[in-house]
């Protein structure tokens, strides 16, 4: 059961850094931006912390975090801008999930956070609140100044809200349908 | 010491997070200068592969769409080649022109003017008396009846009828289109195509003096409405002497390889109206 996990989560993170550079950093969106004309892109990939089973270590999430960060920035040449971001929400992982769930971490064994165990508001909450801390650092990282705050506010929360769309669709996708029936 | 180990045991997790986060910002203040890119590039190898194979399959996917802005920037350096090979040199010279020179612009007197359309083969056929070949442009991209149609590597023929968003293309593989060609003397004569030889023009009744050999190329002149001058018709590769007049009649192989004709362009020629005007007033008047 356990070696399934392992696989499961090496596969979705080739896929979701697949998907990230290959479609969704050819989105060049610019949505609510447009007076300031600042490009985003939706990322996808911080899902992968967002979904690892409820027990792995601290240590674990932070180590997949960073290399899934570095991951993307060595695609993106974004030296560590990702790396950075995604290691600060692993970090903030446990906490969060902790003061949303009613029982114990280590209660929920073989199991990953999904709608199907939380719920959709918890799930929203959980997964909402750490992208929110991811785009923060990562834009806030990559405008290194806090010159042009309001359009830096406004890029992160239109990123936010576009990517937070593409995690829901992820997990509209990928929620196995069949437990639910029987 | 035991409770310095207790200590790291107990923020091993904190620490952990520093410790990555510090990496993080070494990356990033690297990346910052200007010799920075070191570490980013070693990882680049991989994704540099990665993105290699990725680039591959878009360009073989977009492989059409490259062919055609490259059909349509050969149109655009054909034109400005046209540009400057017809215009009359003659009347510009500078002594003829007045020598207080208040009117400064340049008076070039053209005596064609050619644009080239591109366009793409749909429909093509080679074994009938009269071949035609269709291709996706019409009068709604301005062309019209009577233009010219040339591929890469020499002659192809002229519109003959038109529609909408297709015209029908005689190809100079007819009968009933004979094509006037030069030869690099400045010899001409008419090359018409015979059915019973496809693949072959023949040239007819050249005189005996013109010294020609196997594979002279043959162009077209500037004699014809419909065909710009210069284009290459083909090349010889026979010649066979009238024992009794000894007039030589060539066998061309045209340069145009019509069985596997992709793109084409379109000539039209701005001032074929005027001259066609007064050509056919003065043979009214004759």
């Amino acid at each position: 059961m356990m070696n399934a996990y392992y696989i499961k989560n090496i596969v979705r993170f080739f896929v979701l850094v697949l998907v990230q550079v290959f479609i969704l950093n050819k989105i060049t969106l610019h949505w609510f931006t447009e007076p300031a004309g600042s490009l985003f892109i939706p990322f996808i990939y911080p899902i992968f912390v967002l979904l690892l089973p409820f027990e792995t270590p601290v240590w674990a999430l932070l180590l997949s975090g960073f290399f899934m960060g570095l991951t993307v920035d060595a695609f993106m040449t974004t030296a560590g801008m990702h790396a950075c971001a995604t290691v600060l929400m692993a970090y903030l992982r446990t906490n969060v999930l902790n003061a949303l769930m009613p029982r114990n971490l280590s209660e929920y064994s073989n199991q990953q956070p999904s709608v199907k165990n939380m719920g959709w508001s918890p799930f929203l909450v959980y997964s909402g609140f750490l992208l929110l801390i991811h785009h923060l650092t990562y834009f806030t990282l990559e405008s290194w100044s806090l010159s042009s705050f309001s359009s830096l506010l406004l890029k992160i929360c239109a990123s936010f809200i576009t990517s937070m769309l593409f995690i829901i669709v992820y997990v509209l996708l990928f929620t196995r349908q069949s437990a639910s029936r029987n | 010491m035991r409770n310095f180990i207790l200590i790291i045991r107990r923020f091993f997790n904190l620490i952990l997070f520093a410790g990555l986060e510090i990496i993080c910002f070494i990356l990033i203040a690297h990346s910052h200068t200007l010799q920075g890119d070191d570490i980013v590039s070693s990882a680049n190898t991989v994704t540099g592969l990665i993105y290699k194979k990725h680039n591959d399959l878009l360009y073989y996917i977009s492989l059409g769409k490259m062919n055609d802005s490259l059909m349509s920037e050969n149109a655009r350096l054909r034109q400005q080649i046209d540009a400057y090979r017809n215009s009359d040199t003659l009347k510009d010279m500078p002594v003829r022109r007045p020598l207080a020179n208040t009117d400064t612009t340049v008076h070039v007197i053209k005596y064609a003017d050619y644009v080239y359309h591109t366009a793409r083969v749909i429909n093509n056929s080679v074994n009938e008396v009269n071949n035609y070949i269709t291709i996706n442009r019409g009068s709604k991209d301005g062309l019209t009846k009577g233009m010219s149609v040339v591929s890469g590597n020499g002659l192809v023929g002229r519109i003959e009828h038109i529609s909408g968003h297709y015209s029908s293309v005689l190809s100079i593989m007819s009968r009933k289109q004979p094509v006037s060609g030069r030869l690099k003397d400045g010899t001409f004569g008419s090359t018409v195509w015979d059915n019973e030889q496809p693949d072959m023009f023949i040239m007819k009744d050249m005189p005996q003096e013109a010294k020609i050999k196997k594979g002279d190329s043959v162009f077209t002149t500037s004699f014809s409405l419909f065909f710009p001058p210069d284009v290459l018709i083909g090349t010889v590769t026979r010649i066979d002497v009238n024992k009794k007049n000894g007039l030589q009649q060539l066998y061309l192989k045209p340069a145009t390889n019509f069985r596997n004709l992709q793109y084409v362009y379109v000539i039209s020629n701005a001032m074929a109206g005027e001259r066609k005007d007064l050509e056919d007033s003065a043979s009214k008047t004759k």
